[in-house]
């Protein structure tokens, strides 16, 4: 973090003034726009919507928006009219960055003085931002997510256990061996989640009579048997992306075939697949939106379950808005975590370490 | 030890990758305490020989006996026989995610079934045998090329196996650290093991090796005393061959 602060201050030092204030008056463009617009509606208040329609086409507000496009209008212009004169790297890249900045704030702007203006304004701010229709529903929220993870975090388990095994049997030379786990795995990457879904819960599930199985239960086990599909085939590019040397050096120290997968081939494969793997959750996790169309118990409703319900008894969309935030806070962070470890891939330092 | 009073035994081998013949009928044997250096041109087959003497490679034609047994007797338990047959490879293939230690140990515990603490004692003894005890908990990335090689025979060494065989280990080292992988073939040799080294270093053949074969086009076309063959060589292709390396 010091080391990233440094560079920037020597990057500051490299700048001109007149590009500084380039840089300053786009970046000011696009707070002012944006974040000046979040806190005065925090601070006018965020509930009834009503409120928020208030503020938002306020005199105020307007006020704001055209502040926001003076000052990136300025920015944009100078910064594209003069980076090519800029003397130094730092400066030309200060003043087109103020310049791209200027621009979002315009853009930003414009779209809400033209959205405010619409004639369904009120409606759609009523629709999407009641968070006052939440309150009843807030406590199910936390349940909700918890049971999206949880349900997510079972079924890749289960996949990864499942597709180690199928990529082993995909990558026998033997016909035999590989034929049903290659017949498996291309059915299920072949017919969409949400049919086996239903063959599985409404099909199988209810319609053989298991009554004591819930839809979690059935849903979990349908996913992590969907996932390790796609997890097989993530191990088995993995496992051939090593060099050949590595399971001829194992054969000719005397292991077996299976040994040298096991104390070789595999805890490497297993460190490249990484990043394949968490993408594959991220997608997993979002596949669990599909069980709310089995109709879960009131306890074991997912993030999906959860706002379609809270939308069925408000008519309002909120809840789904909240859902999908709900979504964001979980892949997020698994999104930037892949990115992190790709880059520490291809720098050589994962590898090092058992 | 076979019949013959060989070690290696290798009978009419032939070997075809898809319609290439890469090996066109070999009769070679090995006795015990030999140093036998293959030479010749790229493409001459003298890789696939090696890996064909403990089955890395599977002839396509022709018997490997090693040790009074058939190797490519199709009952043979293959992975037994092979730890008795070091192989050190041009690219080393150490083990990554394992230290030196590890990557020593691991065939120690897992294929001869040897307790933690025997296989740590004949890795570290390994170790201090090719001159790198302090190097035991260093990850290959860690490591020198000539290092790694250096290793890399330790962990063939530690199976303690009654053949070496060496497939152009020198071949991927910068020029500086060949000798110290060479020194430790050398010292191997006066050891008394035998060994097979398929090599393009034209002095240590002539001054570790104690037969000389040269191989072309999957030919064996020269086998005698090394000496004798750099300073009378009877083939037109191995005077060719040794005017363009000497």
């Amino acid at each position: 973090m010091t080391a990233r602060l440094e560079r920037l201050r020597d990057w500051l030092r490299e700048c001109t003034p007149l590009s500084l204030v380039i840089l300053a008056a786009g970046g000011a463009a696009l707070a002012i726009g944006i974040l000046g617009t979040l806190v005065f509606l925090a601070l006018e208040g965020l509930t009834p919507s009503t409120e928020l329609v208030e503020t938002l086409t306020s005199q105020s507000e307007g006020a704001i928006l055209y502040t926001a496009i003076a000052l990136g209008v300025a920015a944009i212009g100078s910064g594209f009219l003069l980076y090519k004169r800029m003397p130094t790297k730092a400066a030309r890249e200060a003043s087109v960055s103020g310049a791209a900045l200027g621009l979002q704030a315009v853009l930003f702007a414009l779209l809400l003085l033209w959205f405010r203006s619409g004639e369904k304004f009120d409606i759609f701010v009523r629709l999407f931002f009641s968070f006052d229709v939440l309150g009843p529903f807030v406590d199910q929220f936390l349940n909700a997510a918890k049971n999206t993870i949880v349900m997510a975090f079972l079924a890749q388990a289960l996949g990864m256990v499942l597709g180690l095994f199928l990529a082993m049997l995909v990558l026998s030379n033997r016909v035999a061996v590989r034929a049903p786990a290659r017949a498996y795995i291309n059915f299920m990457r072949g017919t969409p989640l949400l049919v086996q879904l239903l063959i599985g819960y409404l099909g199988i599930v209810t319609g053989l009579g298991f009554r004591e199985v819930s839809v979690f239960a059935t849903a979990t086990v349908i996913l992590g048997l969907n996932a390790g599909a796609y997890t097989a085939e993530i191990f088995r590019a993995g496992i051939q992306s090593l060099e050949r040397g590595q399971m001829e050096a194992s054969r000719s120290l005397g292991m077996s075939y299976l040994q040298a997968m096991r104390y070789v081939v595999v805890p490497q494969a297993v460190r490249r697949v990484i990043p394949p793997l968490t993408n594959e959750f991220v997608i997993l996790i979002k596949d669990t939106s599909l069980v709310a169309f089995l109709g879960l118990s009131f306890v074991q409703r997912e993030l999906l379950a959860w706002g379609r319900d809270a939308y069925a008894e408000t008519f309002n969309s909120t809840p789904f808005l909240v859902a999908t935030v709900g979504y964001l806070l979980v892949t997020l962070p698994l999104i930037r975590a892949v990115s992190a470890l790709e880059r520490k891939l291809r720098s050589g330092l994962v590898g090092i370490g058992a | 030890m076979n019949q013959d009073g060989s070690l290696v035994r290798l009978e009419n081998i032939h070997k075809c990758f898809g319609d290439n013949l890469v090996l066109k009928g070999i009769d070679l044997a090995v006795k015990p305490e030999q140093v036998v250096v293959v030479i010749g041109p790229s493409g001459s087959g003298k890789s696939t020989l090696l890996r064909t003497i403990n089955l890395l490679e599977e002839p396509t034609q022709g018997r490997v006996w090693f040790n009074g047994t058939n190797l490519t007797d199709i009952r043979t338990d293959l992975n037994k026989m092979r730890t008795q047959i070091g192989l050190v490879f041009q690219s080393f293939n150490l083990f990554p995610h394992k230290t030196a230690m590890g990557n020593i140990t691991v065939a120690l515990r897992k294929v001869l079934k040897l307790s933690d603490g025997e296989a740590r004692e004949r890795a570290l003894e390994q170790l201090e045998h090719v001159g790198l005890r302090e190097k035991a908990d260093a990850y290959p990335s860690q490591l020198s090329g000539g290092q790694q090689q250096r290793v890399a025979i330790a962990r063939a060494l530690a199976m303690r196996p009654k053949l070496m065989l060496f497939d152009e280990v020198t071949s991927a080292l910068d020029p500086e650290l060949v000798k110290e992988v060479l020194d430790t073939m050398k010292r191997l040799a006066d050891e008394g093991m035998t060994m097979v080294v398929v090599t393009h270093e034209m002095g240590f053949a002539r001054e570790v090796g104690t037969r000389l074969l040269f191989m072309d086009d999957g030919k064996v076309l020269e086998d005698g005393q090394p000496k004798s063959i750099f300073s009378n060589p009877t083939d037109e292709r191995t005077k060719e061959f040794l005017s363009h390396v000497l």
